[in-house]
């Protein structure tokens, strides 16, 4: 009863002019860090905190998380429009987003993206109020064999990401792993296939190599004619059809508990939420065919889930002191030059505080959906720059964003060669989500099937004792053998209908 | 369609260069008598060879402005980052020696890079010229609430009754952590389980609060958090004297073993910038580090600050790199 009490005081705080105009700061900054190409949260709360450090904490704190939620919102504008994504987050839903917009659905998918995001944030946010605590264990009890093992139910799901073939889809995930092997062995400490380059040493740049393999080639393979059939839409085009919202339901669900479950990980990242919510919706939508060619729930499930993520991020954070992600590292230096020490002891020396911050990220969440379904508007706009200039300003896009992540023209070198690799792709019909799916997994797979066997010190048998890993590896076996089946299936098929 | 094509890819060109070499531009200009240093209006690079945010970021954020205000010139801080520090390493020991680009440089990675030929690392510890320390982050060994393991005499002890059960973190291969842990191993004769987390501080606090791993290993401002709230017991300090944040813990030295394993972070210049700015940077480092106000936001962030002098630090970085080179081989043992 009491922390119902101590939520309403939260509001309070929150609902305060001031605070709330730092949330509705944050969430337009957060929203234009977003829309910026390689200025992703990380950089960008990072870059904000000085400027906030003669603020009361909490509206320090308060503006903050809002650019951190705004920016996982802003990145599905440029990714639905331009075919270029703004965080890695989203990504995966250029697949579905930008074909969205070739039929000139876009503003539908960017409504839908928003409300999708709205309910994502705040069924987590209601997830941190009611429990916190419980959740807060529930992410310790996944170690590094559990770990490895949710990896391998993720990387099951290359088997839905499968278009027309399997083996396709194969080749496709294992260059992924092949350029995911790229850099510093993280156990042996050996540099692999750096080529004596110390820009390799940690990897290849993974937005770079998205934006090459999604943006770039796509330009390389139709030059300037696509986006203009393009008409600028008109408010009908805007809003969803009826149809529309129908399907997006369940994959809205479905990507807040997805989203919401890996947010608790410490480790995980929300990159890994929208990819794996993809796929579940490539296994599980009822009209999962569709998807690859501007299926509406290819939008709404990533979307939702990288929200839902960005937001259950935070219990490791208020429960364990731990930040689950670099974002959450930055937020978490926030709060320590704000003289607080983040952790359960938060709700005890600062409630008032701890308390407005959480009823800030409910009020966060309206204010963005509020924000951005008029602006759904303006951002389509951009659709009615004549094809010439807005292919250059895509490029010009592209450009800099792989520049300014770490700086380096190497990265650029990076972007011309996936956005060949990404040409030659699609040229052979070659799906390019399993490559992505494994580019983000494989180093988690590497790195905790290794802490793994140093912990059981070689023996393998730890995946086979701890329950948890037994369920979902078995749930993996499960996934991975359904189209196998299903090809089973569908030989004895013509034998049943010539007997009838 | 092709007709239209290059014109789009050239104009895209163009943009593209013209804002790209914008963003890069750094004064080129004559080589001026130290005398001038620092000029009026020509700014001052300091690499950061770690992301935004981090405690090497927001250490040097810390003292820009006054720095600033200090020279009388603008600070430019840039975040050049990648290889655990090398790249940005690489820049500050490759720039133009002539005071207006230096750096941060924390050991144990700038110490370590170019121990390993294979890293590839293209300046070693003469590359460059140390100006001034401004923070130690101490190793510490912790355990969880209710262990068996009190102390470090219970610590060291286990590891020699059982040689290996102990399961230990470290934030990775050739981290500071696992460079204390062998050393360790080899001052006492114990042997320990050593599970790196090559994600670093966070992820090894995960799997240690949720009982996978026995005792963590890390740094000071890591754990002070968990520590507060109860989470962890720390039982022992790789410092010559106690924590400022930890002043009930004794060190590894008290307890009879010589060791000691920091994270210290401060300033360099490239090699070769003339005595006289050298001197000058020096002394306006000095007096920043040391300003009240800084260390009071450092001291927010849980980091011991520690200033010492350029020559100081110079002493402090040759005789890690002399224990470093020592362990080096040890670390690639399995």
């Amino acid at each position: 009863m009491s922390m119902m009490a101590d939520l309403i005081g939260g509001f309070a705080t929150a609902l305060s002019l001031t605070n709330l105009m730092y949330a509705l700061i944050g969430c337009v900054v957060g929203t234009a860090i977003g829309v910026l190409p390689g200025i992703g949260p990380v950089a960008g709360v990072a870059l904000l905190i000085p400027l906030t450090l003669n603020l009361p904490p909490t509206s320090a704190i308060i503006m903050l998380a809002a650019i951190f939620y705004g920016s996982q919102y802003g990145g599905t504008i440029t990714s639905v429009l331009l075919n270029t994504p703004g965080e890695a987050a989203s990504a995966i839903t250029t697949i579905d987003g930008y074909a969205m917009t070739k039929k000139g659905r876009a503003g539908a998918a960017l409504t839908i993206a928003a409300v999708g995001s709205f309910v994502g944030g705040t069924v987590a946010t209601i997830g941190l109020v009611a429990a916190a605590k419980p959740l807060g264990s529930l992410g310790l009890k996944i170690g590094p064999p559990e770990f490895f093992s949710l990896v391998i139910l993720g990387l099951s799901l290359l088997v839905c990401l499968a278009g027309t073939s399997l083996t396709k889809a194969l080749i496709s995930g294992v260059l992924g792993l092949m350029i995911a092997m790229v850099g510093i062995d993280p156990v042996g400490g050996a540099p692999r296939f750096t080529f004596g380059n110390e820009f390799l040493l940690d990897g290849v740049s993974f937005v770079a190599a998205i934006v090459g393999l999604f943006g770039l080639s796509e330009i390389l393979n139709t030059g300037t004619e696509r986006p203009g059939r393009v008409k600028a839409p008109n408010l009908r085009a805007l809003l969803p059809t009826r149809e529309e919202w129908r399907r997006s339901r369940p994959a809205i669900g479905r990507g807040t508990v997805l989203g919401f479950l890996l947010g608790l990980i410490p480790g995980m990242t929300g990159s890994v939420s929208s990819l794996l919510s993809y796929g579940a919706e490539k296994r599980f939508a009822k009209h999962r065919d569709e998807l690859g060619h501007g299926a509406v729930e290819g939008v709404a499930g990533p979307e939702t889930a990288n929200n839902a993520h960005a937001n259950a991020a935070l219990v490791p954070l208020f429960t364990l002191g731990i930040p689950a992600s670099p974002t959450i590292a930055v937020l978490m230096g926030a709060f320590l030059q704000q003289g607080l020490t983040p952790g359960p002891s938060l709700f005890t020396d600062h409630a008032d505080l701890a308390w407005g911050i959480i009823a800030s990220l409910f009020i966060g969440n309206v204010i963005l959906m509020v924000l951005n379904v008029p602006l759904v508007r303006v951002w389509t706009a951009i659709l009615s720059i004549p094809p010439v200039v807005l292919t250059a300003l895509i490029l010009v896009f592209m450009v800099i964003g792989a520049y300014t992540i770490n700086f380096s023209t190497f990265d650029l070198f990076v972007l011309v060669l996936f956005g060949l690799i990404g040409l030659a792709m699609r040229t052979f019909d070659i799906p390019l989500a399993p490559l992505v799916l494994t580019l983000v997994l494989g180093p988690l797979m590497e790195r905790s099937l290794r802490e793994s066997l140093e912990i059981s010190q070689g023996d393998f048998s730890i995946f086979a004792t701890r329950p948890i890993c037994v369920v979902l590896l078995l749930i993996a076996l499960a996934i991975a053998c359904t189209p196998i089946l299903r090809l089973r299936r569908r030989a004895k098929e013509p034998v049943q209908g010539g007997a009838r | 369609m092709k007709r239209r094509t290059l014109p789009v890819l050239a104009a895209a060109g163009l943009l593209a260069t013209g804002l790209t070499s914008c963003a890069n531009a750094v004064g080129g200009g004559s080589d001026d008598a130290a005398a001038d240093w620092p000029r009026k209006g020509k700014p001052i690079t300091l690499v950061v060879a770690f992301d935004a945010g981090g405690p090497a970021d927001a250490a040097a954020r810390q003292i820009a402005p006054v720095l600033e205000k200090k020279l009388g010139t603008t600070i430019e801080v840039e975040n050049k980052t990648g290889a655990g520090g090398q790249v940005g390493y690489t820049a500050i020991a490759n720039a133009r020696p002539d005071g207006y680009t230096f750096g941060g440089t924390g050991s144990p990675s700038v110490v370590t890079a170019p121990l390993d030929p294979s890293r590839g690392a293209k300046f070693t510890r003469t590359s460059f010229r140390p100006l001034a320390n401004q923070v130690i982050d101490p190793q510490v060994v912790a355990v969880r609430p209710g262990s068996p393991i009190k102390s470090i005499k219970d610590f060291i002890d286990e590891g020699k009754k059982h040689p290996g059960k102990l399961r230990v973190t470290t934030t990775g291969v050739q981290t500071g952590e696992h460079f204390a842990l062998v050393d360790l191993q080899k001052k006492t004769g114990a042997k320990y389980g050593i599970v790196h987390f090559s994600e670093g501080s966070a992820q090894a606090m995960t799997a240690f609060l949720g009982k996978h791993v026995d005792v963590y290993v890390g740094s000071v401002s890591d754990l002070v958090s968990q520590a507060k709230q109860g989470d962890l017991v720390p039982i022992g300090v790789m410092d010559d004297k106690r924590s400022p944040f930890l002043p009930k813990v004794p060190t590894f030295k008290e307890a009879g073993i010589d060791i000691t394993h920091t994270t210290i972070r401060g300033y360099s210049a490239p090699a070769g910038v003339p005595d006289a700015i050298a001197q000058k940077m020096e002394k306006a480092l000095a007096e920043v580090i040391q300003d009240p106000a800084v260390v009071k936001k450092i001291k927010a962030l849980g980091i011991e600050p520690r200033y010492m002098s350029g020559k100081d630090y110079a002493a402090y970085w040759k005789n890690q790199e002399t224990t470093y080179k020592k362990l080096l081989p040890l670390t690639k043992e399995k």
